[in-house]
């Protein structure tokens, strides 16, 4: 049969990043997928080392829209590793509210996008429907929706008011009873299983091979959680569980993201309710020459920075690995085998930040054919219905 | 098969019951918590024009204009919504007990000409009396002579300056020379000014 290739991107539509993918497909079936990233240098880094190392948070904090705790989390985690400190215990907690709250949101986000690349635009409000809840829990605790501009090395620059705490605990209560009918309606459906189910194999070994993160690789059973296995923050002081899904599919990196959203209320109940008091900052003054390293398990895996500082008030270099490097390499292993309408989906799974750039396009050789984002995602929704067409469901 | 069915029904009657979700937003104004950061404005009677909050912006959106021109010299602070990222590191920094720049609940801050997204207060500045160069704003040399009190006796800038506001010291008597003479050195100077008095004359 003749081959063609898709390509998606530069602008890849399901994602933040500008990354190309080059789908090779025999008729309807991706044989093959080439994926190249660094087609976009923000040049990030460079300006986080003219920032002084206060300033360069909110720089970082920019670097991802959703997981805009993960970043400054792995920055100041880096910056305290030079001195090196311990941060005080309140502001540990603080973090640790923040950074979980962000979770929930951010796989909230996912699974709305999930839905409706599946044809469940139901789901799709319904879960950014919730999100918003979550949004107004973080704008009462931080001050904000989104880029919360808490942190700094050395603790964290506002404190949560005793008064808000209340009113948060009880909208986070809210939530839970909408979050069981939302698992509910998502584990019980027959149309989800068929769909999601055996497509995206990721097994163990592959999981370790290309050293998947996150959700990706708990998903395929590799239990790997910065949080447990070197604690930081208020993770050691909470009692939660790790989820780890054997099913190795886009059906068990689904459970995982749902069943994490429950670990993360857990979490932030608790510290909410344990909140030590004492200092929220160290008021570090200088920075001595030196090198540090901070990871934060990320929604999408194990973010990780390496600062350097040369002694003055601003890192010498500044290195950033963000969890979707170390999982855009599992698709080589996912995507081939499977049809185009799951390769939309199998793309999503690994929860790459969405991009509101759809500049996609689909050709054969002879450039005949055209998709554009919105062609495949139309692809994937028909699928659905077809399954649901052959199962009986109207 | 049928569990998820009946559940959806049930979703679906209670969603006729209920009110919608989404609020009437344009007709009916969006309050926001009282925690939310939102535009941050200078209060001009407690800002004295030290230049903290430029100096520690992460995002470079304050900036600052001396007009010395005129007959009253003004220092114009210029905070430009379009490039504020919210953060709170200005109110953090205010040395005006944090309130000389204070972020406020305000977040409808679109604009239709970039040009035009930014928001301006004048302070009084106090210049040199011999050279005419910016030394501070009025207020923030009476915040240091304050701060500091008697201590403000070992700088001519600093007690002189009191003096005037106090109205002890005639306002009007300015040397019209520039002679770095002894009478200089008791004079309301900019540091180069200072020096230079200190330095040439015995």
């Amino acid at each position: 049969m003749q081959k063609s290739v898709i390509s998606i991107g530069p602008y890849h539509p399901l994602q933040e990043e500008p990354e190309l993918f080059m789908l090779t497909v025999e008729g309807e079936t991706v044989v093959d997928i080439e994926v190249s990233i660094g087609y976009n240098h923000r040049g990030i880094e460079k300006l986080s080392e003219r920032c002084n190392f206060d300033q360069s948070t909110f720089v970082i904090e920019r670097i991802c829209g959703i997981c805009s705790t993960s970043h400054p989390f792995a920055y100041t985690r880096a910056v305290e590793d030079i001195i090196p400190v311990e941060v005080p215990e309140r502001a540990r907690y603080i973090r640790t509210i923040i950074a979980e709250g962000e979770r929930i949101h951010s796989h909230l986000l996912w699974y709305g996008l999930a839905g409706h690349f599946l044809g469940y635009n139901t789901v799709y409000m319904w879960m950014w429907k919730l999100r918003e809840e979550i949004l107004d829990v973080m704008e009462i605790l931080s001050g904000n929706r989104n880029n919360y501009a808490m942190f700094k090395p050395g603790g964290v620059r506002r404190d949560i008011n005793s008064d808000d705490i209340p009113l948060a605990l009880k909208k986070i209560d809210a939530i839970i009873p909408t979050l069981d009918r939302l698992k509910k309606a998502i584990l019980d459906d027959p149309v989800l299983h068929a769909r999601l189910k055996g497509i995206g194999i990721l097994t163990k070994e592959e999981a370790v091979d290309y050293c998947a993160l996150g959700p990706t690789s708990r998903a395929s059973g590799v239990a790997r959680d910065v949080r447990k296995d070197a604690p930081y923050g208020a993770y050691d002081r909470v009692d939660w569980d790790m989820i780890v899904t054997e099913s190795c599919d886009v059906w068990g990196k689904a459970v995982v993201r749902l069943l994490e959203m429950y670990e993360s209320i857990k979490i932030v109940k608790t510290c909410l309710q344990n909140l030590p008091g004492g200092e929220i900052d160290l008021n570090i003054k200088s920075i001595p020459p030196g090198e540090g390293i901070g990871a934060h398990e990320a929604p999408r895996g194990e973010t990780f920075h390496y600062v350097r500082s040369d002694g003055t008030n601003r890192p010498a270099r500044h290195k950033v690995r963000a969890s979707t490097f170390m999982n855009l390499p599992t698709l080589k292993a996912t995507v081939p085998g499977s049809s185009i309408s799951d390769a939309t989906i199998i793309l999503a799974a690994i929860d790459p930040c969405y991009c509101c750039t759809e500049r996609m396009a689909v050709r054969s050789r002879e450039g005949k054919k055209l998709y554009g984002g919105q062609e495949l995602i139309r692809l994937s929704q028909e699928k659905t219905k077809k399954i649901k067409r052959e199962m009986g469901i109207k | 098969m049928k569990l998820p069915k009946i559940r959806e029904l049930l979703e679906a009657v209670k969603a006729f019951t209920h009110k919608p979700y989404t609020s009437k937003f344009p007709f009916q104004p969006h309050e926001p918590y009282p925690s939310f950061r939102g535009q941050p404005e200078y209060n001009v009677d407690k800002c004295l024009g030290c230049l903290t909050c430029e100096e520690i912006c992460p995002a470079e959106a304050i900036a600052h204009q001396d007009n010395t021109n005129g007959s009253a010299p003004k220092r114009v602070m210029i905070h430009y919504t379009d490039t504020c990222i919210f953060c709170g590191c200005c109110e953090e920094a205010c040395i005006a007990d944090h309130e000389g720049i204070k972020l406020s609940n305000k977040w409808e801050l679109a604009f239709f000409e970039r040009e035009k997204a930014f928001e301006t207060i004048e302070k009084d500045l106090q210049l040199c009396e011999i050279c005419g160069s910016v030394i501070a704003c009025k207020d923030h040399l009476k915040w240091i002579a304050e701060k500091v009190g008697e201590l403000s006796f070992s700088s001519p800038t600093l007690y002189q300056f009191r003096f005037k506001s106090l109205g002890v010291v005639d306002d009007n008597i300015v040397s019209a020379v520039k002679d770095y003479g002894r009478s200089d050195r008791v004079k309301i100077l900019c540091a180069r000014c200072r020096r230079e008095t200190t330095l040439t004359t015995a």
